[in-house]
């Protein structure tokens, strides 16, 4: 059987809290291979982007990559992750953030937030993200037109992008 | 594990233009399939029994993590090494290890049975401390590397989460001064920002195209998180062509992410015969098992192995000289 029932999610979700690194390890793979399916365990698996063994931290962004948007009762924790103070898991919190899309349309503040991370690929992220979040993101507009004349293009351009999707180009 | 190495009839290159191949390349190239098809299998491509004269066998493999815990794995290792010698050329995607001894330790494993394979390696790349490196393993006695010719595509306004990795080969299966010469550009697309990154790559193509003017033959491939439905800026160069369509290429044989990208009328070398490597077919193994060694098949497309001077005005691709 392949990972991808529901208890089984749960299991290797808590499994990603396990005192051994190798049975993290052997979760994170697990979930990753579940594609879609560890969408329930989005929130570990974003948490796990921190953990101390690169093994599990790689299988949790691999798991990631594939998992499709959160659940929708996940937002207001990734919403919270967005703004933690490590940048991998900040970055994938905001990445699923954008995936939601106007599911997330009330995170928009902290992904407007985020668009002055200290960590690039964050902060790019969020103007991504933010670009999905289409009219939603009218509330970070002020922030948007600022990263828009970032000297970091691939920050600007994402920012004039999300500005165009929130109506406010 | 059993080995089955089925083989189903030849694809043709879908068809964004013409295809060129005269009728003499053509009788060489239905004696290139017959060499490898044996038997069929429904509609799913499979992959040549044996690595025949008259061809050169390119692969793209996603191999999932590619790093230490998946090369802890004995068994998972013996089939990617079974894998790979299959194929005159596996390009890598997902090489994730702070560790330089994984590829390395994986060609050893390929190599355990006598082949003779070696390896070339990019720089870990990406956006994050999350970082991959793209790597080539090839079948030094089919095929050879311009060592001049190793490097990472610009990437200056950062559109590409991975910039692709370049490398020029060239095949030894030919006396060198008519041997088939080409780049393979290997990517790895950002799955969330996937049509902004097939813009960027098809201007990629273009540039890698232009950059010596003694080499046409340019042939992306990779995991591009999309299928040729959504290859809509590729499909605004003239004559551009891939090789996958119509099936999948994930072990899950459910999305159509992986393929081969090249100009038909440039890289007329293309035999037109293609394959997706189902892990779970060619190894009788369970999808649970199989998604182990990775969560994508290989596939794979077969060429010429000399250089095909037919009806490409300018065609100047072989410079042996050049070629170390």
């Amino acid at each position: 059987m392949t990972a991808d029932q529901p208890d089984e999610m749960a299991s290797l979700a808590a499994r990603l809290e396990s005192k051994d690194a190798d049975d993290r390890t052997a979760a994170a793979e697990k979930l990753a291979q579940a594609g879609e399916a560890a969408a329930p365990a989005a929130i570990p698996l974003v948490r796990a982007c921190g953990d101390a063994d690169e093994r599990v931290r790689e299988w949790a962004v691999a798991a990631l990559e594939e998992l499709g948007p959160p659940p929708d009762d996940v937002i207001a924790t990734l919403a919270t992750l967005a703004t933690g103070s490590v940048p991998l898991a900040a970055y994938w919190a905001v990445t699923l953030l954008g995936r939601a899309g106007q599911a997330a349309a009330g995170t928009a503040g902290v992904l407007a937030d985020c668009l002055a991370s200290g960590d690039a690929a964050v902060a790019q992220r969020a103007a991504w993200a933010l670009g999905k979040l289409g009219p939603a993101a009218a509330v970070a507009r002020e922030q948007l037109r600022a990263a828009a004349q970032s000297a970091d293009p691939r920050l600007a351009r994402l920012a004039v992008e999300a500005l165009a999707a929130s109506g406010g180009a | 594990m059993a080995d089955r190495e089925d083989v189903a009839p030849a694809h043709p290159l879908p068809s964004a233009g013409s295809r060129l191949a005269t009728p003499a390349f053509r009788a060489v190239l239905v004696a290139a399939v017959a060499l490898v098809a044996v038997t069929g299998r429904g509609q799913q491509p499979a992959m040549p029994v044996a690595k025949p004269w008259d061809a050169v066998l390119i692969c793209s493999f996603n191999i999932q993590v590619f790093g230490e815990a998946k090369m802890a794995k004995r068994e998972v290792v013996e089939v990617l090494a079974r894998v790979a010698r299959k194929f005159d050329i596996v390009a890598i995607q997902e090489v994730r290890a702070k560790s330089d001894e994984v590829v390395p330790s994986f060609v050893r494993a390929v190599n355990a049975d006598g082949s003779q394979y070696h390896y070339v390696i990019g720089p870990r790349e990406g956006r994050t401390v999350s970082k991959e490196q793209y790597t080539f393993v090839y079948d030094t006695r089919r095929i050879e590397v311009d060592a001049s010719s190793l490097g990472v595509v610009p990437n200056p306004s950062n559109a590409l989460h991975r910039p692709p990795m370049h490398v020029r080969f060239r095949t030894r299966i030919q006396p060198a001064e008519m041997a088939f010469t080409f780049w393979l550009v290997d990517i790895h697309t950002d799955p969330d920002e996937v049509p902004s990154e097939l813009q960027a790559l098809s201007t990629v193509f273009q540039q890698m195209q232009a950059l010596r003017p003694d080499e046409d033959d340019v042939i992306v491939l990779g995991d591009l998180n999309a299928g040729p439905p959504e290859f809509t800026a590729f499909k605004r160069i003239p004559g551009i062509g891939w090789a996958v369509s119509g099936t999948t290429t994930n072990t899950r044989r459910s999305k159509t992410y992986d393929n081969l990208i090249f100009s038909q009328p440039q890289t007329s070398e293309y035999l037109g015969t293609w394959g997706v490597f189902d892990l779970q077919n060619a190894f009788g193994l369970p999808l649970e098992k199989a998604l182990e060694v990775s969560d994508h098949n290989p596939v794979w497309a077969a060429f010429y192995p000399a250089e095909h001077r037919g009806q490409s005005a300018g065609f100047m691709a072989a410079q042996p000289a050049t070629v170390r």
